[in-house]
C-alpha cells in the first residue's frame, strides 16, 4: 500500500515518498579536478541541499567542469493551498463541449477575436478561432455551438468592442505579445476599460492569449482568463463554456433573491 | 498633510498609477501605516493583484508587501487569503471569479502580510467595497492594477490618488508632461457649469437613453437643444468621412454627447474635420474614464476646437512620484517634485518614501516600486 501524500507539505520524491531526493547537472568554470568537485559540494550545501553527492564529473572543456548531483531538499511546499487558483481545470473534449453547451447554454456561443494594436501576430488568434486549429484539434469555428469572428492583426480595440457588441458577443479574445515594454500591457488594459467605459463588462467574457500571458497577469490586467502556450481550442472552449454556464446560475440566483425579498 | 489626511472624507478611495511601477502599491502602504496609526478600520482590495513579491513581467523587480493590521476586511480570493495563514472571519461571499479564484470578503483576526486579489470588473469593485464598508469598514482602498482607471469613476468611487513616475520616460521633461496630461484628463471640466446651457445639456446626457432598446445613445446637439441620435458604436468605429459628412448634415451642431467610450481614434478624426470647417465642438461624456487618449492631452485638443467635458467629477486628492524606474534609470525625488508643482500647482505631490514626507513612511528597501 502507498503512503498518503501530505499535500501541505510536498518536496521532491525518487526512491520514497518524502525523500526529497533531487538530480541537477551544472557547470562551474572551474579546471577538472579535486577542488573542482568540492566546490560542487559546497555550492550544493550553500543551495540548500543536504547529503550532496557527486554522482558525475568531467571535463567538459578546458577550464570548466560538468557536474551531475544528487542531494536532499530540506524545504517542503503548501500544495494544498495552491489548489483552486485556477489551473487545475479538467479539460472537456470537443464532444463534451458540445454537449455541455448544448445543455446549459442551449444557444450558439459568440466569439469575436483579434490582435489588437500594433501587434502583427496572428497566429495564436488563427490557431484558436480558424478551423484549422492547432496541434491536431480543431479551432471553434469548427465547433456547431460556436459563431466566431476573427477580425486579424492589427485592430483597433475600439473596432474590436464595436464588433463585439454589434453581433451581442459572449467573448472576446485577443492576442498580443507582452514584453516589457509599456505598450504592449496598455494594448491589453485599454481594451478592458473600453469594454468598462461601454458598460458590457458584466456581458462579455475577456480572455487574453500570448507567448507570456499567465492567469496572474490576466488577472493585474483585468481579463477573466489568460492563455499561453501550449493552450488548445478546447482549453479555451471549456473556460468560456462553463464560465457562461456560472454566470447564467448566478444571474439566476440573484434573480430569484430579487424576486423572494419582493414577495 | 499627508495621503490620510487628504482623503480622509472618501469612503472610497482609488489608487490608479499611470502605468505600472509608478509606486500604487507604495503609495497603498504608506496609507495603510497612517490609518493604522489613527486606529482607523479599513478595508481593501485590488483591481490586480497586490502584494505579490515579484513583478509579474518582469521578475526581477521586487513589488512591495502588503501588511494588514487585525480588524481589517479585505476582498481577495479564496486561495490567496488561505496562502496568507492569517485567521480571520469570513463576512462575506460573492459570486466574483478571476484568474487566481474566488473572491471572498474576510476580517482579518490578526495582523499578517497578504496578496490581495479582488474583483476587475467596476461594478463588483463598488459592491464588495460597500459590503466591507457595512461590514464595519471606515474606509476602503481600492488598489489600480497597471495604468487601469476604471476603478476611479465616481460611479464606484470618491476620491482618487494618481501614482506617476520616472519610468513613464527617461526624459523628466516628458515625465512631467505627460503626467500634466493624465491630470488634465482627470480633472475635465463639469458640463453643469453654473449656466442654464450647462444643465440643459446634462439633462439631454443623463436622460440619453434610447426608446427602442433601453440601450444609452450618442446624442448631437444644436444651438437650440435639437438632438440627433447617432447610429450605435457610431464613436467606437466610424472612419473619418463618416465623421464629416455627420458635421456637414448638421451644420449648427455645438455638442456631441457621448453615451459611452470615447476613443482616440475617433477624437482625433474628429478633431481634424472640426478644424478643418472652423468649428467648435463640446464633446461631453460620463466622466474622464471614457475618454482613451494616446499622446496629445486634451488642451491639444481644445486648442484645435473640440473641448471635452464631464458629468461627472472625480476628485483627485493627490499625487504620488516614484522618482526610480526599476532596471532603468531615476530622477532626483526633490527636482522631479518641484517639476510637477509647477506644471501642476494646485494637487498636493509626495514621495512617501523620501525623507520630508511628513507621514508614516513605509518601511524603505522592503518597497521600493509598486
Amino acid at each position: 500500500m502507498r503512503d498518503a501524500v501530505d499535500l501541505t507539505a510536498v518536496r521532491p520524491y525518487a526512491d520514497h515518498l518524502g525523500d526529497g531526493l533531487v538530480q541537477m547537472s551544472f557547470t562551474l568554470p572551474v579546471p577538472y579536478s579535486l577542488a573542482a568537485r568540492r566546490a560542487a559540494l559546497e555550492l550544493a550545501a550553500n543551495m540548500g541541499f543536504s547529503e550532496p553527492e557527486v554522482v558525475h564529473y568531467e571535463e567538459l572543456t578546458e577550464g570548466y567542469t560538468y557536474f551531475v548531483m544528487f542531494g536532499r531538499c530540506t524545504q517542503t511546499v503548501d500544495f494544498a493551498a495552491l489548489q483552486g487558483e485556477g489551473f487545475d481545470i479538467e479539460y472537456m473534449n470537443e464532444d463534451e463541449i458540445e454537449a455541455f453547451a448544448a445543455e446549459h447554454l442551449a444557444r450558439k456561443v459568440v466569439v469575436v477575436g483579434a490582435s489588437t494594436g500594433s501587434d502583427t501576430h496572428s497566429v495564436g488568434i488563427d490557431a484558436m478561432l480558424n478551423l484549422k486549429g492547432y496541434h491536431g484539434h480543431h479551432g471553434l469555428e469548427g465547433y456547431r455551438s460556436f459563431e466566431t469572428y476573427n477580425l486579424g492583426s492589427q485592430v483597433p480595440n475600439s473596432v474590436l468592442l464595436a464588433k463585439a457588441i454589434e453581433v451581442d458577443a459572449d467573448a472576446i479574445l485577443v492576442s498580443q505579445t507582452v514584453t516589457q515594454q509599456n505598450l504592449h500591457v496598455h494594448n491589453l488594459t485599454e481594451l478592458v476599460e473600453m469594454v468598462e467605459a461601454e458598460g458590457k463588462r458584466g456581458e462579455m467574457i475577456l480572455a487574453c492569449g500570448g507567448p507570456r500571458v499567465s492567469n496572474e497577469l490576466a488577472k493585474e490586467l483585468g481579463y477573466d482568463a489568460g492563455f499561453s502556450k501550449g493552450t488548445e481550442p478546447h482549453h479555451l472552449a471549456t473556460f468560456i463554456v462553463r464560465e457562461l454556464a456560472a454566470r447564467a446560475e448566478s444571474s439566476a440566483r440573484a434573480t430569484s433573491a430579487t424576486e423572494s425579498a419582493i414577495g | 498633510m499627508t495621503l490620510s489626511e487628504l482623503t480622509a472624507s472618501d469612503r472610497r478611495l482609488a489608487l490608479v498609477g499611470l502605468a505600472k511601477n509608478t509606486g500604487k502599491t507604495v503609495a497603498l502602504t504608506a496609507l495603510l501605516r497612517e490609518l493604522q496609526d489613527d486606529g482607523r478600520c479599513v478595508g481593501v482590495t485590488s483591481v490586480g493583484r497586490d502584494g505579490e513579491e515579484h513583478d509579474v513581467i518582469d521578475a526581477r523587480i521586487e513589488k512591495p508587501r502588503v501588511r494588514l493590521p487585525a480588524g481589517s476586511l479585505v476582498a481577495t480570493t479564496d486561495g490567496l487569503l488561505r496562502a496568507s495563514a492569517i485567521a480571520h472571519e469570513l463576512v462575506g461571499d460573492t459570486d466574483v471569479r478571476t484568474p487566481l479564484g474566488r473572491v471572498l470578503i474576510a476580517r482579518l483576526a490578526a495582523a499578517g502580510t497578504i496578496e490581495i486579489a479582488g474583483p476587475s470588473a467596476a461594478t463588483d469593485v463598488r459592491a464588495v467595497s460597500d459590503a466591507m464598508l457595512a461590514h464595519g469598514a471606515e474606509q476602503v482602498l481600492i488598489d489600480g492594477a497597471v495604468d487601469r482607471r476604471a476603478a476611479s469613476s465616481p460611479e464606484v468611487t470618491d476620491g482618487l490618488i494618481m501614482s506617476t513616475g520616472a519610468v513613464l520616460d527617461r526624459d523628466i521633461e516628458e515625465v512631467v508632461l505627460q503626467t500634466r496630461d493624465a491630470v488634465e484628463l482627470v480633472r475635465l471640466p463639469s458640463v453643469e457649469d453654473g449656466s442654464d446651457t450647462g444643465l440643459r445639456l446634462a439633462q439631454l446626457a443623463r436622460a440619453g437613453v434610447s426608446s427602442v432598446n433601453g440601450e444609452r445613445v450618442t446624442l448631437l446637439v444644436d444651438e437650440d437643444f435639437a438632438t440627433v441620435a447617432l447610429p450605435p458604436r457610431f464613436v467606437l468605429s466610424t472612419e473619418a468621412e463618416q465623421i464629416a459628412e455627420l458635421l456637414d448634415a448638421n451644420p449648427t451642431a455645438r455638442w456631441l454627447l457621448v453615451a459611452g467610450a470615447l476613443p482616440d481614434r475617433f477624437l482625433r478624426n474628429l478633431v481634424h474635420a472640426v478644424h478643418r470647417r472652423r468649428r467648435e465642438l463640446v464633446v461631453v461624456v460620463a466622466d474622464s474614464t471614457r475618454v482613451f487618449l494616446w499622446k496629445r492631452g486634451p488642451d491639444w485638443y481644445r486648442r484645435q476646437g473640440v473641448e471635452l467635458r464631464t458629468l461627472n467629477s472625480i476628485q483627485l486628492q493627490a499625487i504620488t512620484v516614484n522618482p526610480i524606474a526599476p532596471q532603468s534609470h531615476g530622477f532626483d525625488s526633490a527636482e522631479l517634485r518641484g517639476l510637477l508643482e509647477e506644471a501642476i500647482p494646485d494637487v498636493p505631490i509626495f514621495d512617501v518614501l523620501h525623507a520630508d514626507y511628513a507621514g508614516v513612511a513605509p518601511i524603505a528597501g522592503n518597497a521600493t516600486v509598486g
